[in-house]
């Protein structure tokens, strides 16, 4: 049984009540967020209160499987009255009023908000170490950092301060720090999960998802959060009932398409590799394929992404929420101070190529192109999957960074969302999971890739390797 | 590519942002690093970017669209209560002199 599923079942055979829950992963986290820094906001109050309505729903038989168990959300992620901050300086003391869609389904089902997790400063990074709070840690060690820009929900399920978090992925912000800590992220199809009161970065690229300690808890945890909403006019149906995961993959056609191996740590190489010869073993079909327009993917996903952002960004003007400059002349004056105020400078950096690439005489050159070239990169997954059932890539080229890496050249930095951002380019579902640990005894992640809407595939298939090659997610204990 | 320092300003300006003289020098070089790494899609689109054909494009279906109904909106308190609004509106300094 998945933690999730335990969990649930002693919260119904009455072993545990979720109060006694919620009170045991309080302590837990009141031990170790001090030094992961994984919440930015803990709400343990209304956690409690929540978990005594949580009792009573199962006491009547009215729960579901996540009634009860505490989680977490990322601080992108809007609750009613609650800080929600995207862990920027422009949106300090901001409290929505309305809730996300995802956390209105959730919170219906009885969930147990524990807090907010620490980020990259709205979604825009790798490490999570452009936060205004400063960096969550590594839990399986601290002088590493998270990953990102959902670095705070890895850390936080990694450490057991939740059973389960949602994060938000633009270009591989669920998959990559899942990898680096050693959790499963799911990165849904574009559209399966409403992005109602999700703090849009890039809309066309955005997708809220779980990360949690097995592949069948992100089943679960999907499940719930799933479907078509008229606040989202992007969302999708989805197919009715339960994901049912066989784990079973005879037969099954794995494609591995080289561009994702260019250039990657070879010890990450060899981890792939293995797993892949797993898949081979219990009679799925591997065959090498080559996705050439992938080699653009990198530059066609910061024009499109930073083009978005620009203008979703525009609205941070400091009249109606967040922070707000003291001195300024008028009122042009005071929306310049608050904005170059608010943003951090990787911030400004993405509003400024986003303008710039937007711009009259560049926009043909850049944007147009690259939306060109994203149609291109669909068109190649499209026939990719005409043949293929699932892909197998590794989530990130590198393991965790130490802390203070991204100081370096910010291309570098960029250079390691290689293996994610083809995914949210064509929109498609992807899971990621550990396959194993480098010298140094930081995890490795690998990628499941299905086509659009096959979401049951990539986690079926993640399941078969998560169970054949023996993956238990141990939660971390012991943080040095 | 390079930018000029009047360029950068031209495009802050857009943006609503302001770089002060003493932070520009070492935006400028980043940002040129930024625009370079992008220009290598240049390199990657094979004859006229015109000519590749669009495919996929999603379009709205009209059956999802909700009905043109007024629904109830946020109360005032409630979108007022992350600013210090004053008599029921969000306050700024005097626009009209």
């Amino acid at each position: 049984m998945s933690r999730i599923q335990q969990l649930s079942s002693a919260l119904r055979d009455k072993k545990i009540s979720s109060e006694e829950l919620t009170i045991e992963y309080v302590k837990r986290t009141e031990r170790l967020n001090p030094v992961l820094n994984a919440y930015v906001c803990t709400t343990f109050a209304e956690a409690i209160d929540n978990a005594r309505a949580a009792d009573k729903l199962i006491a009547k038989g009215e729960g579901t499987l996540l009634t009860g168990i505490p989680m977490a959300l990322k601080d992108n992620i809007a609750t009613d009255g609650l800080p929600t901050t995207c862990c920027s300086k422009i949106l300090q003391g901001y409290r929505p009023y309305y809730d996300a869609a995802v956390w209105q389904k959730l919170k219906s089902q009885g969930a147990v908000l524990m807090g907010k997790t620490n980020m990259d400063e709205f979604a825009m990074g790798s490490t999570s170490e452009t936060s205004v709070y400063g960096a969550p840690l590594n839990p399986v060690n601290t002088a590493h950092v998270t990953g990102g820009s959902s670095g705070g929900s890895a850390a936080a399920v990694k450490a057991d301060m939740a059973v389960y978090a949602l994060g938000s992925d633009t270009g591989g912000s669920i998959r990559q720090p899942a990898a680096f800590c050693g959790a499963v992220g799911f990165k849904p199809t574009y559209g399966a999960v409403s992005r109602y009161g999700l703090i849009a970065y890039g809309s066309s690229l955005d997708q809220i998802g779980p990360l949690t300690s097995s592949v069948q808890d992100a089943a679960i945890v999907y499940d719930a959060i799933r479907g078509k909403d008229v606040r989202d006019q992007t969302s999708l149906c989805t197919p009715q009932g339960e994901t049912k995961l066989t784990g079973d993959v005879k037969g099954l056609k794995i494609g591995v398409a080289d561009e994702f191996f260019e250039g990657i740590n070879p010890e990450i190489k060899s981890a792939i590799d293995a797993a892949i010869c797993l898949y081979e073993r219990a009679g799925a079909q591997v065959k090498r394929i080559s996705i050439p327009a992938l080699k653009s993917a990198l530059p066609v996903y910061y024009i499109i992404a930073c083009a978005e952002a620009s203008s979703n960004l525009g609205r941070y003007d400091g009249i109606r929420y967040g922070f707000r400059a003291k001195d300024y002349a008028d009122i042009d004056d005071m929306v310049v101070k608050t904005r170059t105020q608010g943003f951090g400078r990787e911030v400004k950096k993405r509003i400024m190529l986003g303008t710039y690439v937007l711009s009259s005489g560049y926009f043909d050159a850049y944007y147009k192109k690259a939306c060109l070239i994203r149609q291109q990169i669909i068109s190649e997954f499209k026939n990719v999957f005409s043949d293929c059932d699932i892909l197998i890539a590794p989530a990130a080229p590198v393991t965790a960074f130490t802390l203070g890496y991204s100081g370096g050249n910010p291309i570098e930095m960029y250079l390691s969302d290689v293996c994610t951002v083809p995914v949210n380019i064509a929109g498609l579902p992807a899971v990621s999971l550990p396959c194993g640990k480098d010298k140094q005894g930081l995890p490795i992640g690998m990628q499941v890739i299905a086509d659009r809407l096959c979401d049951g595939t990539a986690l079926s298939a993640a399941l078969f390797f998560e169970k054949e090659a023996g993956i238990v997610i141990e939660n971390q204990g012991d943080i040095k | 590519m390079s930018v000029t320092e009047k360029q950068l300003k031209s495009f802050a300006r857009l943006a609503r942002l302001d770089f002060p003289d003493s932070e520009l020098e070492a935006f400028k070089g980043e940002f040129e690093e930024m625009i370079a790494f992008c220009d290598s899609i240049n390199s990657s689109v094979q004859g006229d970017a015109a000519s590749i054909r669009e495919v996929g494009s999603r379009r709205i279906e009209w059956e999802d669209l909700r009905e043109d109904v007024v629904q109830q909106s946020l109360p005032e308190e409630k979108i007022l209560s992350n600013v210090n609004g004053e008599n029921g509106y969000f306050t700024v300094k005097r626009v009209v002199k």
